[in-house]
């Protein structure tokens, strides 16, 4: 293992519960691993199986689906 | 191809303290699409928009991106701006650099590349965004106002002033609410009812409220301007319109002693059949059907009789056959109303803490340990002792009387951790209260910090202390015990750094804190909103927009936000009554485009989206003999489950297409 590995994770949030908390995350200065890149989406609901292929075959280390 | 304009923010140094706003700026000009890049201190001021539309205009740039903060603080601000320079204002995208970047990333090379990222991303998906034209849906002037206590009632008043028709849903028998409960108001020492009865009967007689008492909301569907809401209307078994309020049944109900009433905090009863107080609005009785003899007695129609015996007979019935204009009607049954509204206005209230937690003041045992509502009640003079101020246990004037603060606030073990706000100040008045009835008692009040912010609260607290006799004692109430027939207090007085201890005390009133009510969470399930970790409900932001809750066209005033006196619950009902007052200045509202769209030249009808949508808004349609799903754009809530679900990729949800999120999957990880 490599000290301090960096990855690219895609996160698909729910644009409300989620990706406000991400925001509320934000304005509480919580700092966490910058390995994170949130997509916002409408809902989990709009979360295609697709998009997690997608950004697997793209090259992502890991998807993460929150909602 | 498209022509993408790329504007960073530096929020100050919100965004510029972490993230290399430059780098970023420079870098994006070499992803593809990008023409024009830039950065401004403040993309959200005058001068940082004038950019934005001057380098719109003077690039022919078709599309926007902002790297900025969250998209839920600036989004619409943007909308108008790339708007005002002749764009749709879809053609839009926002990079969230602040909340997602800066504010929670420690190192600063890490910071710039996730927002170089996120620039990527939203390049990306903005560049297969298509402009989009809102919906137009009418709006229903009428509002509903759940709650009828003083906050209700002055939002509706408002609202009904401006002309509007209200429909006002109280779940009690009469409107009123807490403050009808109360003697006095501080700092005024006004008469809490004088003041309020000419509200309730100003409710009750505007031509454009209706008041539905005894009644709840059972379920709330639809959307701002366009509610639906179905209103029980439980059975009163006296009917509204006949009743004249002569109140004689009430009197030979044989039950008329023997329930305690609600209304009185159980300290004096009531009949069957009541009115919880004097000047209640309604003054129409209701029959309670958990106590009523007639409605507990079996039905004789329902029961079976065996041949040779006499049918039973209800029992008692006595209300009906002295009501003299026939209103009492047994056989009513609880109805179910539909209505439509525009907005819909929450002023649900609070409850009272229930000091029966704290053993240490005799766990609600004690029958000279009383609440501050209690004392409300008795020092009434339509209360249960007309007003005199005695001794629960054997009704003898109290000569030492003891008031402790904080029974539940500031409390994390027990009670709750935040400040009450009214306790400080209501137990200055009850002490003034006590004075003036007996003028011979002894008065003490212990406290943890006196908290009387509001216009003339600290004089009014001073004078409870040197005009008239309460002697404040800092510190905690340790215990309460019965001694002799009087009560030992024990306490610490912290100022002195000593312990005390006090006999022969005769009464105690713990100002109890103020609560969420028990069914917050259901009310606000039912409404789909949310409450906060207390059960208040939670407003859009706390500072700017107080009255308003996350689901749009509903508004919230009074304690059911979070505790508060009663200029503040007026303040905001008021506060409200301007919000839907705006809302309701619109013949026409428009509606968020971003909502699903079927292709029906893709669509295979296999009916997936039909059976996920979770508004019931797909229906299927039949034209020249080829079925296809089609969605009905004012019931969609743009969730996008539809375009998940749809194998053919025929379902699509507006701005977030299949496209657009693949696109910018893509530009993260490749470009």
């Amino acid at each position: 293992m490599v000290e301090n590995p960096k990855f690219k994770i895609i996160g698909f949030f729910c644009n409300w519960c989620s990706y406000a908390g991400a925001d509320l995350a934000g304005n509480l200065r919580l700092t966490y691993p910058a390995d994170l890149r949130i997509a916002r989406i409408p809902c989990t609901g709009r979360m295609d199986p697709l998009f997690a292929l997608k950004a697997l075959l793209e090259g992502a280390d890991g998807v993460m689906v929150s909602g | 191809m498209a022509r993408v304009g790329v504007f960073i923010c530096h929020c100050g140094a919100n965004i510029a303290g972490k993230v290399d706003v430059e780098a970023v700026s420079e870098a994006a000009i070499n992803i593809p699409g990008v023409v024009y890049s830039s950065h401004q201190k403040y993309s959200c001021s005058e001068a940082g928009q004038k950019v934005i539309i001057d380098a719109i205009k003077e690039n022919r740039l078709d599309r926007v991106v902002i790297g900025s903060c969250s998209p839920k603080m600036h989004e619409n601000t943007f909308r108008k701006t790339v708007q005002q320079a002749g764009l749709n204002s879809y053609m839009l995208e926002i990079a969230n650099l602040r909340e997602h970047v800066s504010w929670v990333t420690a190192d600063k090379d890490e910071a710039t590349k996730k927002a170089m990222d996120l620039v990527k991303a939203a390049v990306g998906k903005v560049s297969f965004a298509k402009p989009l034209t809102p919906g137009q849906v009418p709006v229903e002037k009428r509002a509903l106002v759940i709650g009828g206590g003083i906050a209700g009632i002055q939002a509706a008043l408002d609202i009904a002033d401006m002309g509007y028709e209200v429909v006002m849903v109280e779940r009690e028998p009469s409107i009123g609410g807490r403050m009808a409960q109360l003697d006095k108001t501080f700092p005024t020492l006004d008469c809490s009812a004088c003041i309020l009865s000419p509200r309730m009967v100003d409710v009750a007689q505007h031509p454009n409220i209706r008041l539905l008492t005894y009644s709840e909301v059972e379920n709330v569907n639809g959307y701002v301007g366009n509610f639906n809401v179905i209103i029980r209307k439980k059975a009163r078994f006296v009917d509204e319109r006949i009743c004249t309020g002569c109140l004689e049944c009430m009197g030979k109900c044989p039950l008329k002693k023997k329930i305690p009433n609600e209304f009185e905090n159980g300290r004096a009863p009531r009949g069957a059949i009541y009115v919880p107080f004097a000047q209640a609005v309604p003054k129409v009785p209701v029959i309670d059907k958990e106590y009523c003899r007639y409605l507990l007695s079996p039905d004789p129609d329902k029961v079976e009789v065996k041949e040779g015996e006499k049918k039973p007979k209800r029992k008692c019935g006595v209300c009906a056959k002295v009501c003299t204009q026939g209103a009492v009607d047994f056989n009513q049954q609880d109805e179910l109303i539909s209505e439509k509204f525009g907005a819909i206005v929450l002023a649900t209230g609070f409850n009272l803490f229930d000091h029966s937690k704290y053993g240490e003041y005799g766990a609600g045992k004690i029958p000279d340990v009383i609440t501050a509502l209690d004392f409300e009640r008795i020092v009434n003079s339509s209360g249960p002792t007309e007003g005199k101020i005695v001794r629960p246990s054997n009704g003898e004037k109290p000569k030492r009387v003891v008031f402790i603060q904080c029974v539940g606030s500031r409390d994390e073990a027990k009670g709750v951790p935040y400040c009450s706000r009214i306790c400080c100040m209501y137990t200055a008045k009850q002490a003034i209260l006590v004075r003036e009835k007996l003028p011979d008692a002894e008065i003490y009040v212990f406290y943890m910090d006196i908290r009387a912010a509001g216009k003339g609260y600290e004089e009014f607290v001073l004078r409870a202390q040197r005009e008239y006799g309460a002697n404040y004692v800092r510190g905690r109430v340790s215990r309460i015990y019965e001694s002799n027939g009087h009560m030992v207090l024990k306490a610490a007085d912290t100022l002195v750094g000593m312990p005390v201890e006090m006999d022969d005390v005769d009464l105690v009133v713990l100002a109890t804190g103020s609560i969420a009510r028990e069914d917050s969470v259901e009310l606000a399930n039912t409404i789909g909103i949310t409450t906060d970790n207390h059960g208040f409900i939670s407003e859009v932001h706390p500072k700017l927009r107080p009255v308003e809750v996350p689901r749009e066209g509903v508004f919230a005033c009074g304690a059911c936000l979070s505790p508060r006196d009663i200029p503040d619950a007026v303040a905001t009902a008021g506060a409200v009554a301007a919000k839907v007052g705006v809302l309701f200045s619109n013949d026409i509202l428009m509606s968020d485009p971003m909502v699903a769209e079927i292709d029906p030249l893709k669509c295979a009808a296999c009916g997936a989206c039909v059976s996920v949508c979770p508004y019931s808004a797909i229906t299927m349609e039949e034209f020249r003999g080829k079925k296809f799903a089609k969605v009905n754009e004012a019931m969609c809530q743009g969730c996008g489950t539809c375009s998940a679900a749809c194998r053919p990729g025929a379902a699509q949800l507006k701005g977030q297409t299949d496209e657009q999120i693949l696109r910018s999957i893509e530009a993260v990880l490749q470009w």
